[in-house]
């Protein structure tokens, strides 16, 4: 067994935690969880998202169909008036 | 029996559906084009949206009330481009005794030509359509459905809109 073997061998050995490591762990762990939401908060929370966001978007397909219909109606205008001006060139 | 039933019933929602001009012989010979393709569905949610408080929004929500949709084209042709056998078949389109001519204006001089159909059905308007065309320019406006032409004149003054004589032809 080379040098190198030896160096891995000790390095690797299986080592046991010191006294009171476990217990160390589980105050750690416990301090950490700061807050846990219950399942029916995360559900009301996820569903309040998404009702939000359907209302935003219908929002905004309401404004762009508005900018439409006015767009529309200003383009109908625009031929009327083109039309009237016409029938008056002859019809004065 | 059972296939004049099923024909009768693909015919129902046909029947249903508002008219539309077909001006796909249009589309490859124009150089722009513009669409706007106003369902009921649409016409419904953006009248939701208009503020009844402000006078313009408070006139088109009550032109488009009822109207079952609004379908614009505008096509731009390089000069010569639109022939008059084009305009002679979204002509066609608007057949007598359902369509009446109601104002036709023609400048040969201006190759300028603007016509109003009016569309009746059992003697109540069920829509308006509009072509008016130029040298280099073809708008063909579509109003489907109960179109209330006294609000339609009633915008005159916000969007320019003049009033329309009911004479026919």
């Amino acid at each position: 067994m080379d040098w190198l073997e030896q160096e891995l061998k000790h390095a690797l050995a299986r080592k046991d935690p010191p006294p009171g490591f476990a217990a160390r762990v589980r105050r750690a762990a416990g301090r950490s969880r700061v807050f846990t939401m219950p399942r029916w908060m995360a559900a009301t929370a996820a569903l309040l998202v998404v009702t939000g966001a359907g209302i935003g978007w219908r929002e905004h397909r309401g404004r762009v169909a508005k900018e439409q219909v006015m767009m529309a109606v200003r383009i109908t205008a625009v031929q009327l008036n083109r039309i009237q001006t016409r029938v008056r060139e002859v019809r004065p | 029996m059972k296939p004049l039933l099923l024909a009768a019933c693909l015919a129902l929602p046909l029947a249903a559906q508002p008219f539309q001009f077909d001006l796909r012989h249009l589309e490859s010979k124009a150089t722009e084009t513009l669409d706007l393709s106003l369902t009921h569905s649409t016409l419904r949610l953006a009248a939701r949206f208009m503020d009844d408080k402000d006078p313009e929004d408070a006139e088109v929500k009550k032109l488009i009330e009822g109207i079952e949709g609004i379908y614009i084209k505008s096509f731009d042709f390089k000069d010569g481009e639109l022939s008059k056998a084009d305009l002679d078949r979204v002509r066609e389109q608007l057949r007598a005794p359902e369509w009446l001519r109601t104002v036709g204006f023609k400048n040969r001089e201006e190759r300028d030509t603007a016509e109003v159909y009016v569309r009746e059905v059992n003697k109540k308007v069920a829509g308006v359509a509009m072509i008016c065309a130029g040298p280099k320019a073809l708008t063909v406006v579509n109003i489907a459905g109960p179109v209330d032409l006294d609000s339609l004149a009633d915008l005159s003054g916000h969007f320019g809109v003049p009033k329309l004589d009911g004479k026919r032809k």
